[in-house]
């Protein structure tokens, strides 16, 4: 196993808001992510989870603790650097898709390259692969407009991938999804990450979802509340999953809390 | 609480919302210059000389309100659509807080209405500024010393200005809150959704470019050459032509955007394909506002040009060669020039003679000049020159001036007499002066060896050339008598060939026997009575002393010789007629043309802007996702200002294009630049014209580029929805 540790989250707190109108998002939580892991984040509505990928995101500032990535602090970035760490060192997949509507499936995705000065033609040869992997060859040259749900986010994910970033940062990406294209999309990130050793971070409060990955946390209140690994390599889904369900059950005493 | 909710939306609105209030500014303005121009003070001295003419143009000026109306609605409309639209969300909240729909509505409509009272109660200050400062130039600029500024504030204006602006306020606002208040809350609260991009489908996008430039071209073609005959077919054909053209041109440019960026994008990186796309976008979500907003520039430039043509055409036709042509007895006219008091004013006085072959027995011939002409290229003007000529030659009718007068008056107006060496003569036609084209012709035909052959009485033939230019100048003070083909000649031929040529006035003094008998006793020599006239001036010009009028102003010293004119027995014709009437035409001509040009200009660029700040507002989303894929905001600048400035250029470049035939076809067929104007002034003046045109599209750009900007900076990649 890799333990190079790609990022370093160290008692980050988050809070909203100044005086009695306060309100707590995250209080000090740390955890490590490794080169290769695929971390699932769960937690309740309000549980502070997409806060946090926000601020490992740099689209929030956190109001103490330090995020590391590749061992720097992300905090200290700003104008080009932090362009940079948001086009090269992190992907990042949202449940919108967010694909540019007025740009085909080939120029969304080649453009954290292009934003990055590669020239298109050079971006193409990086694309070819990674279309091929995730099944959307035929939809290149079309416009989100044209596509299914299910294309629009293995489109977007192929435009996280597309720059080979440190770690891709993934909020709910099922969520827009039906449980066919969700499974496609999470089959296709898995494989990624098992063939490639894509590191990847994602959000979720699909327990299906959360079963893919390697290992999940659960966050309550801003805090960490538990913390789960697939026993062997090789555990399957539906094992993680009714482990997953089980700490659920646990948490704040039933599934109300969590959906 | 309900009232208070109101002006507070009002204050924040105003602040947020700089471009909204000018352009309702721009409204009141426009409405009230048009109306007050009856209180102007040129229109005031006009209605003194020209005051049918006045009449019918003031019943012009309500068809012009209506049409101004119309756009002016268009202009408000699209105001408040963007205004609604930076809204939307709030009313969203307000419905979810349990507003009701009508009261929504109602909070609107007053919103408006208090609106509007503000905005007249700016505006109408700001338009009574402007209209006085254009009545105090022009009355300065014409020398209307003599009757004052005088500060109008017209009471019917202001009344149609604010009935007119709350009309269109009320009509734009109505249909739009209505659209929003319909809206669902939910459709309110969420950013609007975008229209599904469809690419632009290839070959069919193609075609219609290529369509539509070939129908601009046909109009071009057909405006140039067809519109001389000025026929309704034509010019029907060519309009249909130019607008469909420009149509189709802008429903196929995105394709060939699309072409265009294909091409050459793959050696591209950064922000390119976005920007090409955005604009892509643009054209083909937008193309009916580009094609209307371009026709609208077009409809501007066109309006501005002919004014200018029209004013600046006026001026430089009627020259002023003298000040009086008094009509009378030579007894009568002596007595009043040798007056003490007249004669401290006077600076020149000298007669003017005219004469015709038609009265006598001598005879002419043109064919010299038929054959000059026959030498020239095939034209229609050409054919109606040769035509008229013939004409004359038929009926023995041929008017004459002797040198001596026309010296007279050269020498009068400061310039240098002409020489005849040998058997000379020189063409004059007075028409010339309103046309170019036939100054030219003529000269040519002079060029090419014309000449006319005289038979004196005593039987014998003579040959005449022409001097090698032509002359156009007016002979009298206005408009006694406007002669065609006539010939300047030296006074010996004239004495032989020429008969009397009189006005209604001079003919009755020769009746009341005043010229003749005087004529018939100096002249005993001939046989014919008629002949004894030619020693009577048609008129006899006086010019007014340099220094008088330097010190008084040119229309003070005329106005004070006509008061004398009017109590003496003598008719005359004053160059005051030519300067109300110059006026006139500068004035409706020009006045009125400018004024709907620099409206068009107005709303197609506040049309323009306004439905790309709506658009952009639209955009913010892909903003925020290029920031968090990693592109800088200066980038994003930079890639929004060539976005800002490639959308203008499309509609400009195609309005300029469009407006450079529409103005060739204008002056080559209906609207004529006198005669000895020049191309150096014309030039200029196009120059000067297309300046203040790019100035205006420059500000309208920064405009849009500032608030662009703005809002990209106060973007933040927090603010994503989630």
């Amino acid at each position: 196993m890799n333990t190079k540790r790609i990022l370093q989250v160290q008692n980050i707190s988050k809070t909203y808001g100044k005086g009695s109108s306060s309100t707590t998002a995250l209080s000090g939580i740390s955890f490590d992510v490794l080169e290769g892991e695929f971390l699932g984040i769960m937690g309740a509505s309000g549980s502070g989870k997409t806060t946090l990928l926000n601020c490992i995101a740099t689209m929030l500032k956190p109001t103490s603790g330090k995020i590391l990535l590749d061992g720097e602090d992300i905090s200290a970035f700003k104008g080009k650097a932090l362009a940079n760490y948001r086009g090269n060192k992190i992907g990042y997949l949202y449940q919108s898709f967010e694909l540019l509507d007025n740009l085909t499936a080939r120029e969304n995705i080649i453009l954290p390259l292009s934003l990055h000065g590669v020239k298109n033609a050079d971006a193409e040869q990086a694309l070819l692969p990674l279309a091929g992997h995730l099944d959307i060859t035929e939809v290149l040259d079309k416009f989100p407009g044209q596509m299914s749900g299910g294309q629009k986010q293995r489109v977007a994910a192929a435009r996280a991938f597309i720059s080979a970033p440190s770690i891709v940062l993934a909020d709910e990406p099922t969520g827009a999804l039906d449980s066919k294209n969700a499974k496609t999309l999470l089959d296709k990130l898995s494989s990624l990450n098992r063939q490639e050793q894509k590191t990847i971070v994602m959000v979720t409060h699909d327990a299906n979802a959360a079963s893919f990955c390697s290992r999940v946390l659960f966050i309550q209140d801003g805090t960490i509340f538990h913390e789960l690994r697939k026993s062997t390599k090789n555990e399957p889904p539906t094992m993680f999953y009714e482990r997953i369900m089980a700490v659920i059950a646990q948490l704040g005493g039933g599934s109300a809390n969590v959906l | 609480m309900f009232f208070k909710q109101i002006l507070s939306n009002i204050k924040k609105n105003r602040k947020n919302n700089g471009l909204f209030f000018a352009t309702l500014l721009i409204a009141i303005v426009a409405f009230y210059t048009l109306l007050s121009l009856e209180s102007q003070d040129v229109m005031r001295f006009l209605k003194t000389l020209e005051g049918d003419a006045i009449q019918k143009l003031m019943l012009l000026v309500p068809m012009i309100y209506v049409v101004s109306l119309f756009f002016v609605f268009f202009l408000v409309y699209f105001a408040y659509a963007y205004q609604m639209e930076n809204r939307r969300r709030e009313f969203g909240l307000y419905l979810m807080c349990g507003m009701k729909r009508g009261r929504l509505f109602l909070m609107l409509m007053c919103e408006t209405i208090l609106n509007s009272t503000l905005s007249v109660f700016a505006g109408i200050p700001l338009a009574l500024l402007l209209t006085e400062s254009i009545s105090l130039t022009t009355a300065r600029l014409v020398g209307l010393g003599i009757i004052g500024h005088q500060f109008s504030l017209s009471s019917t204006a202001i009344l149609g200005t604010v009935a007119g602006f709350f009309l269109v306020q009320l009509a734009a606002m109505l249909i739009l809150s209505v659209r929003f208040c319909r809206m669902d809350p939910a459709d309110l609260l969420k950013p609007e959704t975008k229209a599904v991009v469809k690419p632009a489908s290839g070959k069919q996008g193609m075609f219609s470019f290529v369509f539509g430039i070939v129908l601009l071209a046909v109009a071009y073609a057909m405006g140039v050459t067809l519109l001389n005959a000025f026929g309704i077919l034509p010019t029907l054909l060519i309009l249909i032509f130019g607008s469909l053209g420009t149509f189709l041109l802008y429903r196929g440019l995105g394709s060939f955007i699309e072409h265009a960026l294909l091409a050459r994008k793959s050696q591209k990186n950064g922000l390119y394909t976005f920007t090409g796309r955005q604009i892509q976008e643009s054209v083909v979500h937008q193309h009916s506002s580009l094609a209307v907003s371009s026709l609208l520039l077009l409809m501007a430039l066109a309006c501005i040009s002919f004014g200018i043509g029209m004013g600046f055409g006026r001026t430089g036709a009627d020259m002023r060669v003298c000040d009086f042509s008094l009509m009378g007895s030579d007894e009568d006219v002596t007595a009043f020039v040798q007056d003490k008091e007249n004669q401290s004013m006077i600076g020149d006085c000298y007669p003017m003679f005219i004469g015709n072959t038609y009265y006598g027995d001598s005879t002419f011939s043109l064919k010299g000049i038929v054959n000059a002409f026959e030498t020239l290229p095939e034209d229609n003007l050409r054919d109606n020159i040769v035509e008229n000529l013939l004409q004359n030659e038929e009926y023995n009718d041929l008017y004459l001036i002797p040198l001596k007068s026309f010296n007279a008056l050269l020498v009068s107006m400061g310039e240098e007499e002409l020489r005849f060496d040998g058997n000379q003569v020189a063409f004059y036609n007075r028409m010339a002066a309103d046309s170019f084209n036939y100054k030219e012709l003529w000269e040519k035909a002079i060029n090419a060896g014309a000449y006319v052959e005289f038979t004196l009485p005593d039987g014998s033939i003579e040959k005449f050339e022409f001097l090698p230019n032509m002359y156009y100048n007016n002979i009298v003070a206005d408009r006694a008598i406007t002669l065609s083909t006539t010939l300047i000649v030296p006074d010996d031929l004239y004495e032989a060939c020429a008969r009397h040529v009189t006005t209604d006035a001079g003919e009755a003094a020769k009746m009341s026997g005043g010229i003749s008998n005087s004529a018939q006793d100096s002249d005993s020599s001939t046989d014919y009575d008629s002949i004894d006239n030619v020693k009577n001036p048609f008129a006899w010009n006086i010019r007014i002393r340099e220094d008088i009028i330097q010190n008084q102003g040119l229309l003070p010293a005329i106005m004070e010789m006509q008061t004398r004119l009017d109590r003496s027995n003598l008719s005359y014709d004053s160059y005051l007629g030519g300067i109300g009437r110059n006026l006139f035409y500068t004035v409706a001509a020009s006045y009125l043309s400018i004024y709907l040009g620099v409206l068009f200009l107005l709303i197609a660029n506040t049309v323009l802007v306004l439905k790309y700040l709506i658009w952009q507002k639209k955009n913010h989303g892909r903003y925020l996702t290029l920031m968090m894929l990693g592109a800088k905001k200066k980038d994003i600048s930079i890639s929004m200002g060539k976005q800002i400035r490639l959308y203008f250029l499309l509609v400009l470049g195609v309005a300029v294009l469009n407006s450079v035939f529409a103005i060739w076809s204008m002056f080559t067929s209906f609207v004529k630049l006198p005669a000895g104007t020049s191309m150096q002034t014309v030039v200029i003046l196009a120059c000067v014209t297309l300046v203040c045109f790019v100035l205006v599209e420059v500000l309208y750009i920064c405009i849009v580029q500032h608030k662009s900007r703005k809002e990209i900076l106060a973007l933040h990649v927090s603010e994503r929805p989630e």
